[in-house]
C-alpha cells in the first residue's frame, strides 16, 4: 500500500507532532549546558510552534475532506481509516486550543520543578498525537490505537513527579485503563465477528441488515465498546478512579488530564455514535442517555460536598462530561464539538487560577480563597468568570448558550425524561460552582491570598478569559466549529 | 428611539463594570452618587421611550406599524441575528405592555440608589452592591425589551446572579447563616424554574420553528394537548417560581427578610414581575389554547395563593416577613386576573403589577427604615405606638398599608378590582362557574388582607407611648428617606385618583 498526497494531509498534523515530541525530548536530554530556564524556555516555545502549526494547519484546511489511507470495498464507498473532515477539524481544534492551554500553564517558573521538562513535553505531544489521530479515526483498529496512545503517555504524567500520591492515581488510572482496554478489544473482536469488518462505515452498513438474532450480539458487543470508552471518560459508574488520580497528579497534568485526555476520549465516542455503531434510534443511543443522565446527576452531587478545589473541579468535571453525553447520545455532533469548545477554554483558566494558588498555598482548600475580589481582583474575577461559564449563567453566555444547545438537541430527539434531568442538573450544578464563588467574595477575610503573580500565568488565563468573553459575545463561532 | 433603547440596556452594564474598575478605596458615597447619575439617565431615557404620539401621555395607534389587533405597536425595534446556528435573534422592542414596567424598573433602581446615598447595609461594601443593582437593571430592562424567547431567557438569568450576591452579602448581618440559605434558596428555585421554562420554548420552537416573539404572537402555536400543552406547562412552572405561585413561594419570604432593604424593593417591586410579565407576554399570546386548558388550575392556584397568603399574613412576627407574605397574596391576584384571560383581567393584573411595585417598593423602604432604627424586624421587640415614636413613619406606613389593602382612591384598588371584574366574566372558553368560586373567594382574601394590614397599623403604630418609651437615636423620618419616597407617594396617589393613565395605554389587548 503507497502513500498518497491526500494520506500525507491527513495525517500532516499527528506526524509532525510525534516527529517534534522526539525532538522535544532530544534537545532536553542532549543540552544539558544550558540553563534550565533556557532550555525549559525552548522546549515551550517549539511545543507551542508545533501545536499553533496545528491549528494553523486547522483553519486553513476546515472546509476540506480528505479521506486517507482507503481501500476499495467489496460493497459500497471505499473503505479508510483516517478521515479529515470539518468535524475532524472541529475536534482538532478543540484538542490542541486545549493542549496549547496546558502547555502555557507548563511554562518555565509554572511547572513544578521536581518534574523533568523534557519527558513532560515530550508525553504530552504523544498524547496529543494519540488524540488527534483517534479524533479523525474511522475504523476500530485506528480506534483502539489513538487511544492506547492518549492514554499510556498519560499515567507516566501522573507519576511524573515521583511522590507516593502520583504514583498512586497514575496506578489506579493505569489499571481501570487497561481492564478498558481489555472490554473494549472483547467489544470489538464481537462487532467484527458480527459484521465481518473493523471499518465504521461498512459495520454502519452491516448492522442494519442484520438478522435480529446477530443483531443482540452486536448490541452487546456496542455496549461493550461504550463502555470501555466510558472508563477513558470516566462516566458514571465508571469514574471511580477519577478523583484520586486528579488530585495526584501535580496541577499542569491535571489540567491536562481534564481538556485534552477527556476531549480525546468525547471526540473517539463522538465519532463511533456519529459514524455508525449507533444510529439513531438504536439502544445503544439510550445506553448512553442513561450514562449521561447518571453521570451528571453523580458528578455534580459529588461535587457539592467537596471541600478542595481540585476535587471539586474533578467531581464538576464528571457533571460536565455529562451534559456532552447528552448531545452525544442524539448524536448532534455540532452541539458536542461547541460544548466542549467552551468547556477547554475555561477549564484550562480555571486550573490556571488554581495552580496559582496551590503554589502558595498546597493545602488547596476552598476556603484559601476566602476574599480573593479584594486582595486579588484580577484572578478573583477571571476565576469567578470561568466558573460561571461552567455554571451556565449569565455573564458565561459561552456556557449557557452551550448547554441550551445541548437542550436543543436533546429536546429535538424527544428525549424529555433526559432534558428534565439535565434542568435539575443545572440547578445543582450552579450550587457547586456558587460555593467557592462565594468564598472568592466573602470579607473580611483573615489571611487573604495575595501574591506576585507569574507572568505567564497571568498572561495564559487573561488569554483564556479573553477568548470566553469573546465566546460569550458571539457565541456562533462555537457553533461553526464543526459544521 | 432604538438608540435609547439600546442605550438603557448598555449604559448600567458598562457603568457597572467601570464602576469595578475603579478601585475599592471609592468612597461609599461617591460611588452611591455615581449610581444615582447613571440609574438617573436611564429613567430619563426610559421616559423619552413612553410613547406619546399625540400630547402628553395621549395613546394613539399609529396605523401603519399595527402588530395585532391595531393595537400594540412596537417601538425602538433593534432585530438583528445573534446566533444563527441556534435560531437566536437579539430582538429588542417596547410598547405599551413593557412601556411602564420599564420606566417601573428605572423608577426604583434610580430611588434605590438614591437612598444609598446616606443609609447603606452596615457591612459597606456600596461600590460593590451599586454596580450589582445596575446589572440588575439592566438585566430587568431586557427581560422586558427582548422580543426573542431566549433573549428574555438569558435577561431573566442575568439578574440571578448578582441578587444572589446582594443577599448573600449585604443581607441581614445577624444572620450570616440565615442569609446565606435565603440567598442559596433562591437562586437555586429560580434557576430550576428557569431552566424548565427554557424547555417549554425549547418545545415551542421545536412546534413552530422560530424564538421571535412576534412571529408567535402573530401565528400562535394551537392546540391544547400533548406538546403545546407540555410546552405551557414548563414555561408556567417556570414562570410561577419567579412569580411566585404558591406553592413555589417558599423561596420568597426568607429571601425578603434576609436581604438589605433595597434588595428587598428591587426583588419585590421589579424580580416578581418578571414572572407575571412573562404569562402576560409568553404563555397567552403565544400557546393560547393550551393556556386556556391550564387557566382555570392556575387561577385555583392564585385562589389559594390569595388565601394562604393572607393567612400566613396574620401569623407573622416579623415586619419584613409580613410584607413578604402579602406579596405572595397580591402576586396571586395578578395571576388570577391573567388565568380569566378577559380583557378585564389582563388589564387589571398589567396595573397590579405596576401598583404593586410602587406600594410594595414603599413598604420595603418603610419596613427597612423602621428595622434600621430598632436593629430588628420583629413586631414583638419593636413594640407598640410607632404614631407617639415615630410619627411620620408610623403615618407612612399606614398610608402604604391602606394602598396595599386595595383602599379606593389609591393605586392598589383598581388592579385588585379589575381582576375580580375578570373574574366574574372570564373568557367565553373558560367555565364561568368556577371562575365566579374564585371571585368569592378572592374576595374574601382582600377582606383578609384588610385585616392582617390593619392588624399590622394596630400592633405596630398604635398604642400607648408611655410603656413604648422612644429609643434615643431614633429620628423621624430623614430628608433622604423624604425625597426617596415622595415619587412613590406621589404615584401611589395619582394612580389611585387617575387610574386612566395607564388603562388608556393598553387599549383592547
Amino acid at each position: 500500500m503507497t502513500l498518497t498526497w491526500t494520506d500525507w494531509q491527513a495525517i500532516a498534523v499527528p506526524l509532525v507532532l510525534a516527529v517534534g515530541a522526539v525532538a522535544v525530548l532530544l534537545i532536553d536530554s542532549f543540552w544539558r549546558s544550558a540553563s534550565v530556564q533556557l532550555r525549559h524556555t525552548v522546549v515551550t516555545l517549539l511545543t507551542v510552534a508545533l501545536i499553533l502549526f496545528g491549528l494553523v494547519f486547522v483553519w486553513a484546511q476546515r472546509d476540506d475532506f480528505k479521506p486517507a489511507f482507503c481501500r476499495p470495498a467489496v460493497e459500497g464507498p471505499a473503505e479508510c481509516s483516517l478521515v479529515f473532515e470539518p468535524l475532524t477539524a472541529g475536534l482538532w481544534a478543540v484538542l490542541l486550543i486545549g493542549a496549547l492551554g496546558v502547555v502555557g500553564l507548563s511554562a518555565y517558573r509554572l511547572l513544578s520543578a521536581d518534574v523533568p521538562v523534557g519527558e513532560y513535553h515530550f508525553l504530552l505531544l504523544s498524547a496529543l498525537v494519540g488524540a488527534t489521530v483517534l479524533a479523525g479515526a474511522r475504523d476500530l483498529a485506528t480506534v483502539v490505537i489513538g487511544l492506547e496512545v492518549v492514554s499510556l503517555p498519560s499515567f507516566a504524567m501522573v507519576a511524573l513527579r515521583r511522590d507516593r500520591r502520583g504514583s498512586e492515581g497514575a496506578l489506579k488510572a493505569f489499571l481501570v485503563s487497561v481492564l478498558s482496554t481489555a472490554v473494549m478489544l472483547f467489544g470489538i473482536s464481537y462487532l467484527y465477528g458480527v459484521t465481518g469488518s473493523l471499518y465504521l462505515s461498512t459495520i454502519a452498513n452491516r448492522l442494519s441488515g442484520l438478522d435480529p438474532e446477530l443483531r443482540r450480539v452486536a448490541f452487546a458487543a456496542g455496549l461493550f465498546v461504550i463502555v470501555g470508552f466510558g472508563f477513558k471518560i470516566a462516566a458514571v459508574p465508571f469514574h471511580g478512579w477519577l478523583p484520586d488520580t486528579y488530585v495526584g497528579a501535580p496541577v499542569e497534568v491535571t489540567a491536562f488530564l481534564a481538556v485534552v485526555s477527556k476531549s480525546a476520549g468525547v471526540a473517539g465516542l463522538l465519532v463511533l455514535v456519529t459514524s455508525g455503531v449507533a444510529p439513531s434510534g438504536s439502544e445503544l443511543r439510550t445506553v448512553v442517555a442513561i450514562l449521561a443522565a447518571l453521570t451528571m446527576t453523580v458528578g455534580n452531587l459529588a461535587a457539592l460536598r467537596q471541600q478542595e478545589a481540585v476535587r471539586l473541579l474533578a467531581w464538576s468535571s464528571i457533571g460536565q462530561v455529562g451534559f456532552l453525553l447528552a448531545p452525544l447520545a442524539v448524536g448532534d455532533a455540532q452541539a458536542v464539538v461547541g460544548y466542549l469548545a467552551a468547556y477547554v477554554v475555561v477549564t484550562v483558566g480555571a486550573f490556571g487560577a488554581v495552580a496559582v494558588v496551590q503554589r502558595h498555598r498546597p493545602g488547596g482548600l476552598l476556603t484559601d480563597y476566602r476574599g480573593m475580589v479584594r486582595s486579588e481582583p484580577g484572578l478573583a474575577g477571571a476565576l469567578i468568570f470561568f466558573l460561571v461559564v461552567l455554571a451556565g449563567l449569565p455573564p458565561g453566555l459561552a456556557g449557557l448558550f452551550t448547554k441550551f444547545a445541548a437542550f436543543q438537541a436533546v429536546i429535538d430527539a424527544h428525549l424529555g425524561w433526559l432534558a428534565i434531568v439535565m434542568a435539575i442538573n443545572v440547578m445543582i450544578g450552579l450550587a457547586v460552582y456558587l460555593r467557592w464563588v462565594a468564598e472568592l467574595f466573602r470579607l473580611p477575610a483573615e489571611d487573604p491570598f495575595s501574591v506576585d503573580i507569574e507572568s505567564p500565568a497571568v498572561a495564559m488565563i487573561s488569554l483564556c478569559a479573553a477568548t470566553a468573553a469573546v465566546l460569550s459575545i458571539l457565541p456562533s463561532t462555537l457553533f461553526s466549529l464543526a459544521i | 428611539m432604538s438608540a435609547i433603547l439600546l442605550g438603557i440596556l448598555a449604559l448600567p452594564i458598562l457603568a457597572a463594570l467601570a464602576l469595578w474598575a475603579i478601585p475599592a478605596s471609592i468612597g461609599d458615597r461617591l460611588a452611591a452618587m455615581y449610581g444615582s447619575v447613571i440609574s438617573g439617565l436611564v429613567l430619563i431615557g426610559s421616559l423619552l421611550l413612553w410613547p406619546r404620539s399625540e400630547g402628553w401621555f395621549a395613546y394613539v395607534p399609529s396605523q401603519d406599524q399595527l402588530l395585532r389587533e391595531g393595537s400594540r405597536p412596537l417601538q425602538a425595534v433593534t432585530d438583528v441575528p445573534w446566533i444563527p446556528a441556534l435560531g437566536v435573534r437579539f430582538h429588542v422592542a417596547v410598547d405599551s405592555i413593557s412601556m411602564p414596567l420599564i420606566v417601573l424598573t428605572a423608577l426604583l433602581t434610580f430611588v434605590c440608589c438614591l437612598y444609598s446615598l446616606k443609609i447603606t447595609p452596615r457591612i459597606g461594601r456600596t461600590r460593590s452592591l451599586i454596580a450589582l443593582l445596575l446589572v440588575i437593571e439592566a438585566g430587568v430592562i431586557g427581560a422586558f425589551s427582548s422580543m426573542d424567547l431566549v433573549l428574555f431567557f438569558v435577561c431573566f438569568e442575568i439578574v440571578l446572579i448578582p441578587m444572589w450576591l446582594v443577599i448573600d452579602i449585604w443581607g441581614d448581618d445577624h444572620d450570616p447563616v440565615g442569609r446565606k440559605r435565603a440567598a442559596n434558596t433562591f437562586v437555586l428555585m429560580t434557576v430550576l424554574g428557569s431552566a424548565l421554562m427554557l424547555l417549554g420554548f425549547l418545545l415551542v420552537y421545536r412546534q413552530a420553528g422560530t424564538f421571535d416573539l412576534v412571529q408567535l404572537t402573530n401565528s400562535p402555536v394551537l392546540g391544547g394537548h400533548g406538546v403545546p400543552l407540555a410546552a405551557a406547562l414548563l414555561i408556567a412552572v417556570g414562570l410561577a417560581v419567579k412569580v411566585p405561585l404558591w406553592p413555589l413561594h417558599i423561596w420568597l419570604p426568607d429571601a425578603h427578610a434576609k436581604a438589605p432593604t433595597v434588595g428587598s424593593v428591587l426583588l419585590a417591586g421589579v424580580l416578581l414581575k418578571l414572572g407575571t410579565y412573562g404569562l402576560i407576554r409568553i404563555l397567552v399570546p403565544v400557546l393560547p389554547d393550551a393556556t386556556a386548558t391550564m387557566a382555570p388550575y392556575l387561577a385555583g392556584f392564585a385562589t389559594v395563593a390569595i388565601i394562604a397568603g393572607s393567612l400566613a399574613c396574620l401569623a407573622q412576627t416579623d415586619v419584613k416577613r409580613l410584607i413578604a407574605y402579602s406579596s405572595v397574596g397580591h402576586m396571586g391576584f395578578i395571576v388570577l386576573g391573567i388565568s380569566t384571560l378577559s380583557q378585564a383581567g389582563l388589564h387589571g393584573a398589567l396595573f397590579a403589577n405596576i401598583a404593586h411595585g410602587i406600594i410594595t417598593g414603599l413598604l420595603f423602604f418603610l419596613a427597612g427604615a423602621i428595622k434600621d432604627r430598632h436593629d430588628t424586624s420583629d413586631l414583638r421587640t419593636i413594640g407598640r405606638a410607632l404614631y407617639a415614636r415615630l410619627p411620620r413613619i408610623g403615618g407612612l406606613l399606614t398610608f402604604a398599608s391602606l394602598a396595599s389593602l386595595g383602599l379606593p382612591g389609591l393605586a392598589g384598588f383598581w388592579g385588585e378590582m379589575l381582576v375580580l371584574l375578570g373574574a366574574y366574566r372570564p373568557a367565553d372558553s373558560l367555565p364561568r362557574t368556577t371562575y365566579l368560586v374564585f371571585m368569592v373567594i378572592a374576595g374574601l382574601g382582600t377582606v383578609l388582607t384588610a385585616a392582617y394590614f390593619l392588624r399590622l397599623v394596630r400592633n405596630l403604630c398604635q398604642g400607648d407611648p408611655a410603656e413604648n418609651p422612644a429609643s434615643a437615636f431614633a429620628v423621624d423620618l430623614s430628608r433622604i428617606e423624604l425625597i426617596t419616597w415622595a415619587p412613590l407617594i406621589t404615584l401611589t396617589v395619582l394612580l389611585g385618583v387617575w387610574p386612566g393613565l395607564l388603562l388608556h395605554q393598553w387599549g383592547t389587548l
